[in-house]
């Protein structure tokens, strides 16, 4: 019986955990943030990748 | 001068009242998302939820990191979300929720378009059995002569959407390394940026590598024309890739041209028999053709809304939209019919409930000439900062007539000339060539049918097709009493006019010309110029 009470309280607090960060990250941009400062890394990497260019 | 009845939203707009404060000039993004109230920012967070959950299904699958890490223009896709916050900038209750339909869905659209690229490409997927059943079309071409081909069995690959349109969507810096390489290789720099963007991508080996063949139109100008022959040159000597020239009239309104253009559309269906081995279905065609007209009719419904006092569908998300079903899908894919619905529902209920998206409207505008407003966000921000509605704009001005939908001998013969017309009168053709009748009556029995007062014609300094009509676009105006403001940009080369150089020309005139104050003084100055 305790078990029958008890997961539905874990679910619950899983899914406001849940809520609870995302919606951190939603509201003060993070993902947007931590994106950005990922960029002049990824345009680096870009850089140095061989192709077959025409100039 | 015309003038049209100033509204008054008697209603307070939920949340936070002034957005510009979501800018920060320090960084490329926004310092923080728009609060709504309790109700609109609930639904905003569950679309980041939804969107972040379709990028989180595309990078599972490894060949689509691989192609992450190969592609330099799929850096643009870290930054969806920030794409649809521009898009929902002051939105509320219905106007967000069209907003996020038909975009989300077009996001979803696009997501799917790069794995499959990336699942055909020789380079990443290499999934020969798939990519020998593609067909690569333009960016910017209708694809109805792929309406009667089984959707399973072909697929129909818009190779430049993901590579170069979509993906400045999101990222206004990207194009600018495939336009140096351009340049470098000797194109001149005052044709459009948007073809020679994609000529330099071709130049820069930055395409996916994939398809029995391919099928190139004659889009709208001197750098889609020239953009086209460098593409077509290595897709056909390096990769033997055969390539269709389709070579549509410019002089669509012109009736002789009619069976010139459904000729062609018969070779081009030729063309994709032949190479993929498959057969053109007419049960498949009349299907689409039905699902074109219901768009249409949805479209209609749409203008009538918006010609009331109480607009409903406005902004660079909606007709992006419509540039995806109307000339990307073209009736093949039944999911559209569902999308086109709902959003109808929701403006209908909308302008049921006499819904405003900004403190006043103040004046009536439409939004003509070749446009850059999917970068920035200025539809909306012309709303939410001086009250003046966009109520439609050029590119969503397309087709109002109905095709022959049901499968008889006549309609058959009926149905190349139909997909020619539909062909011929594409985005951006359908107005930038075909004279004078299309540029210029077009729009001013649009600004009486729509009662606008303002035009905000775009002026893109690389365009040829439009700027020869300037003066004519002046005297009329004026004959007609309608205030016309010319917005001057560069299309995707930020360099040339930055996010704020092209508010400012409306500032300018509003203040100068119209004599009026911002109604969200916040606005007027946005440090986004520098910001992805």
């Amino acid at each position: 019986m305790k078990k029958l009470v008890k997961f539905p309280l874990i679910l619950l607090g899983i899914a406001a955990g849940f809520f609870v960060v995302t919606f951190t990250i939603y509201i003060f941009n993070l993902d947007m943030k931590a994106t950005s400062l990922l960029a002049p890394f990824l345009e680096k990497w870009y850089d140095k990748l061989e192709r077959k260019n025409y100039i | 001068m015309k003038t049209v009845e100033k509204i008054i939203n008697p209603v307070k707009r939920a949340g936070e009242q002034s957005p510009g404060k979501i800018y920060d000039e320090k960084l490329k993004v926004r310092a923080r998302r728009e609060w709504r109230g309790l109700k609109d920012t609930l639904y905003d967070y569950t679309r980041w939820l939804y969107l972040m959950s379709v990028l989180g299904r595309f990078i599972i699958v490894p060949r689509n990191v691989k192609g992450f890490f190969r592609y330099r223009w799929m850096m643009s896709y870290l930054f969806v979300p920030h794409g649809m916050d521009k898009f929902t900038i002051g939105l509320r209750d219905e106007a967000l929720r069209i907003a996020h339909t038909s975009f989300n869905f077009v996001i979803a659209d696009v997501t799917q378009a790069i794995a499959n690229c990336f699942r055909g490409d020789r380079r990443v997927g290499n999934d020969k059995a798939y990519s020998d059943k593609c067909v690569i079309t333009d960016e910017n071409s209708m694809v109805t002569f792929m309406m009667g081909f089984d959707k399973e069995k072909v697929h129909t690959i818009l190779r430049e959407v993901p590579t170069m349109f979509a993906s400045n969507i999101f990222h206004q810096f990207n194009v600018m390394h495939y336009l140096d390489v351009a340049q470098q290789y000797g194109i001149p720099g005052d044709v459009c940026p948007m073809p020679e963007a994609e000529a330099g991508i071709s130049i820069d080996d930055d395409f996916c590598v994939l398809g029995c063949c391919a099928v190139q139109n004659n889009t709208t100008c001197d750098g889609s024309l020239m953009g086209n022959g460098i593409i077509a040159k290595r897709l056909e000597r390096e990769y033997g890739i055969p390539t269709f020239q389709l070579a549509t009239p410019l002089r669509h309104k012109e009736p002789d041209v009619l069976d010139y253009a459904a000729r062609e559309i018969r070779k081009a269906i030729a063309f994709v028999e032949e190479h993929t081995g498959e057969k053109w279905d007419w049960d498949k065609y009349f299907a689409a053709a039905r699902r074109v007209n219901d768009a249409t009719r949805c479209r209609i419904a749409q203008l009538e809304i918006n010609s009331t006092p109480y607009p409903q569908f406005f902004g660079a998300a909606f007709s992006l939209y419509n540039d995806t079903n109307y000339m990307g899908n073209s009736g093949r894919d039944p999911q559209f019919v569902e999308i086109d619905h709902k959003l109808l529902a929701l403006a209908e209920q909308g302008y049921r409930a006499k819904r405003m998206y900004a403190k006043e409207y103040r004046h009536r505008a439409i939004v003509w000439g070749v446009q850059p407003q999917y970068i920035i966000d200025q539809l909306y921000w012309l709303l939410q900062c001086w009250g003046v509605m966009p109520l439609a704009d050029m590119l969503s001005i397309i087709n109002t007539d109905m095709i022959a939908e049901e499968d008889t001998p006549e309609n058959r013969e009926q149905a190349y000339r139909d997909m020619a017309m539909l062909n011929m009168e594409m985005i951006m053709r359908n107005h930038t060539h075909g004279g004078y009748k299309v540029l210029l009556d077009d729009l001013w029995e649009l600004c009486e049918k729509m009662n606008a007062d303002i035009v905000m014609m775009w002026e893109h300094m690389s365009c040829k097709a439009l700027t020869g009509m300037h003066g004519m676009f002046e005297e009329q105006a004026r004959e007609r009493g309608i205030h016309l403001m010319w917005v001057s940009h560069d299309l995707c080369d930020p360099r040339v006019f930055t996010r704020q150089a092209i508010r400012d020309q409306v500032n300018n005139y509003m203040r100068t010309v119209m004599r009026e104050e911002p109604l969200d003084p916040s606005l007027e100055n946005i440090p986004d110029s520098e910001a992805y």
